[in-house]
């Protein structure tokens, strides 16, 4: 026990950066505010988020009420985080199973696989308390408060929360044990990152989808007639997942009814702890030692061929782009994260006019008025400018080299040179993002030709500044210390000063052409401006950036 | 070839000082072994030679420029091999060896027979069209090598490149830097295989806490007692 301890304080330190966080503000004392900043935005963010799902609860409670099952919002809460669980509990378990780094310091060591296995599981179990808390605390207090309560309920409430997690998260591990052992996927990591980012998609889109279909101004009604309309429905998905309606008869119950459910719960969890645990120690070994044997896959080039591809000379600025181009599409990671999003936010604005077709015929009766087509062109620029700068690629071109940037320091390519070489790579993206939306724009909202190609040049101009300054920021304090490439772009603050960057242009933008339009300038000045604008803004800019790459990449230390 | 001038470098704001006023110069036809304890300074020095660092004060001119005001002149002729190959894994080795030529504009002609024979030395011809995250740490230690002797650099500076060599690779690797160094070139290298040091080089340095505190040939290190191995005199100095 002492050992398990021991190695669980010290994932733990390493999982939540514990040490590396003391270090920051105690020895290194740089960029302090960063972490100060991260935790406000994730207040921030995981605030209206809740406040949005505690309006949601509510209504679910008060549904339920008025068909004599207030006890609904507590079986929705559970199926809800324990679903949750359950689905990215694949994924995290997998990744601390099977691909992290450490597992080569830890097999070697005189451990059990169960002590090994047992730490990680607990480290994610602890992570995912900051899921299970926020979801399940809230139904918790409105159930607990709306039927009055004893001190009884919250005591159980608060066993319950903490073994909530425990049940689909060791559903997750031992599906991820068995499936590790007989498929060996341990080498389709690329793979799996990818499938993992779809889910997150898929939830971004389902979320979406809810939100849409919700009426606006009336929800509270709206949940109430779902909530009448589909209890037999929560019910019977409650069934197929039968803990979330334990933990919902162990709380809503009295007497020894509720006892055999809520102990029913805490001893299943219980139970299928001791099952990993010993399919871990029987399993885990052979299948994680089954993955690290790597195929041998040999492309062996011939005489001619070794010559041809040797013989391919490049300039340094496209060679360079070669490099950021093929780097780039080559990490899974990059290219979900960056032009997932900019093929989702056409979809995102195609959507509404196929799930609420009343409503939206009437914004398309506005779009086809000859009136309106301007400022609805206009519109569409921004949600074009808007879309591909999304893509992160510009704000975390330097950050993305890491550990690779020696290389980048030592060749002998002038700053300017390798700048260049990101801002192409960064352009070319961008504009393929803006092609998606102008087509979309021409299918669903019927935009003139002539119009669109007129804003995709302005558009690719506008890009083109916002590229600047993402680098300019990128250039600036560039995020060079990172293990995977993961956090090269989802924790590093230059992606949010590039969405502020994005903002900033296409405000000033914005508030030029609504004054031009106020002021009754015809269409084709304003486009003329707008490119003068963008134009007088680039190219000191791009200057700027110039100089400033040829002061910054020497005192970059890697 | 590599003249270094009052070389110093601290981090966490003057509280550690890695080099501490370093004076240095290696001849041309000169191999230069680095040697020094773990944390003595060799690689944040090699780092500042090649640029990877910014010096606090002092400078270091390669093959005559000054790697400070004419940088781009000074890495065109030094080939660097880092102590950990990290390199881009998503490159298959071929387009990592083209990306290196392009950038130090290797001719055609060089660029194929060079690639050939630095590939069949290192016995890299079957991985080269693989993609370089697929390869071991010797063979990633190897493509690096390779890609930093392409444009046949007149100063090679290598930090540990023996590390994760096969004894076969590792053998020839020293005989290039000899055939390199027999043709008025120049090699500074640190290594922790003193062996190596006492049979290849011309000349050492050692360096301790940051300072320069020997330099010269073997026997001038041994001062005339022909007994000392380079290991005792290694350990003499550095524990004193």
């Amino acid at each position: 026990m002492k050992i398990f301890l021991t190695l669980l304080k010290t994932n733990l330190n390493v999982f939540f950066g514990i040490s590396a966080l003391k270090y920051r503000f105690t020895k290194s004392k740089k960029r302090l505010w960063e972490p100060i900043l991260v935790a406000f935005s994730i207040l921030v963010g995981g605030g209206s988020i809740l406040t949005m799902y505690v309006f949601l609860l509510l209504g679910l409670f008060i549904g339920g009420q008025s068909i004599g099952s207030p006890e609904l919002v507590l079986t929705f809460s559970f199926m809800a985080t324990q679903l949750i669980i359950l689905i990215f509990g694949i994924f995290y378990v997998m990744s601390a199973f099977y691909f992290s780094n450490d597992m080569n310091i830890l097999i070697p060591l005189p451990l059990k696989p169960r002590t090994i296995l047992g730490v990680k599981f607990t480290t994610i179990l602890i992570s995912e308390y900051l899921i299970a808390l926020p979801m399940l605390l809230p139904a918790l207090i409105i159930y607990g408060l709306g039927s009055q309560m004893s001190a009884l309920y919250w005591l159980k409430g608060f066993i319950l929360i903490l073994t909530a997690p425990v049940l689909p998260l060791i559903i997750s591990a031992i599906f991820v044990i068995i499936l590790m052992r007989f498929a060996n996927i341990r080498r389709s990591k690329d793979l799996i990152v990818v499938i993992g980012s779809l889910f997150g998609v898929a939830a971004g889109i389902g979320i979406n989808l809810i939100t849409q279909s919700l009426p606006q101004g009336n929800e509270g009604e709206f949940i109430k007639g779902l909530v009448q309309n589909n209890s037999q429905l929560i019910q019977s998905i409650g069934r197929k997942f039968p803990p979330s309606l334990w933990a919902t008869l162990g709380l809503s119950q009295h007497g020894l009814q509720g006892w055999a459910y809520f102990l029913l719960f805490v001893i299943v969890s219980l139970g299928l702890v001791v099952v990993f645990l010993w399919l871990s120690n029987r399993f885990f070994y052979k299948s994680y030692l089954a993955g690290q044997e790597t195929r041998k896959k040999t492309k062996i080039l011939s005489n001619e061929e070794m010559v041809r591809n040797a013989g391919k000379i490049s300039s340094p600025v496209v060679s360079l782009f070669k490099r950021e181009w093929r780097l780039y599409m080559r990490t899974p990671i990059y290219v979900v994260n960056g032009l997932v999003g900019m093929i989702m936010i056409p979809f995102f604005l195609v959507m509404p006019f196929f799930t609420k077709s009343g409503e939206m015929d009437e914004v398309l009766t506005f779009i086809k008025n000859p009136d309106n087509a301007l400022i609805f062109v206009f519109i569409v620029l921004g949600i074009m400018i808007f879309g591909s700068s999304m893509n992160m690629i510009s704000c975390t071109s330097l950050s993305r080299e890491g550990n690779t940037f020696w290389i980048s320091k030592m060749i002998p390519a002038p700053p300017g040179k390798q700048i260049l070489s990101k801002l192409l790579h960064s352009n070319i993206l961008s504009l393929a993002g803006q092609i998606i939306i102008a087509i979309t724009a021409f299918f669903v909202w019927d935009i003139a030709i002539y119009r669109l190609i007129i804003i995709i040049l302005i558009g690719g101009l506008a890009n083109n500044l916002i590229n600047i300054l993402d680098l300019m920021v990128d250039v600036l304090r560039p995020k060079m210390e990172w293990n995977n490439p993961q956090e090269a772009i989802k924790q590093n603050l230059n992606v949010l000063f590039g969405v502020l960057i994005s903002f900033f242009v296409i405000g000033l933008l914005g508030i030029i052409t609504i004054l031009m339009i106020l002021a009754n300038i015809t269409e084709f000045w304003i486009y003329g401006a707008l490119t003068s604008i963008l134009v007088l803004l680039s190219i000191p800019s791009l200057y700027g950036l110039y100089a400033l790459a040829g002061k910054k990449y020497s005192s970059i230390e890697v | 070839m590599i003249e270094i001038k009052h070389l110093s470098k601290s981090y966490n704001k003057g509280a550690v000082k890695a080099v501490d006023d370093l004076n240095l110069h290696v001849r041309p036809g000169e191999i230069f072994g680095f040697l020094g304890p773990n944390g003595a300074g060799k690689t944040t020095t090699i780092k500042l030679m090649v640029g990877l660092l910014t010096p606090d004060s002092g400078t270091i001119s390669l093959a005559g420029f000054d790697n400070a005001k004419d940088p781009i002149e000074a890495k065109q002729n030094i080939g660097y091999v880092p102590d950990n190959p990290d390199i881009y894994d998503r490159l298959t080795g071929m387009e990592y060896l083209n990306f290196m030529a392009d950038m130090y504009q290797v001719p055609i002609e060089a660029r194929q027979e060079r690639i050939a024979n630095l590939l069949n030395m290192f016995n890299l011809r079957d991985a080269v069209g693989d993609l370089i995250k697929s390869y071991s740490h010797g063979m990633k230690q190897k493509i690096v090598l390779t890609g930093a002797l392409l444009h046949s650099p007149s100063v090679w500076i290598l930090d540990e490149p023996m590390v994760g060599l096969d004894p076969k690779s590792s053998h020839l690797l020293k005989e290039y830097m000899k055939r390199h160094c027999d043709q008025g070139n120049t090699v500074f290298f640190s290594t922790h295989i003193l062996e190596v040091a006492e049979k290849l080089c011309h000349r050492i340095g050692i360096i301790n806490k940051g300072r320069l505190i020997a330099i010269g040939t073997i026997d001038e290190l041994r001062h005339g007692e022909q007994a000392d191995s380079l290991e005792n005199i290694f350990l003499e100095l550095t524990e004193s």
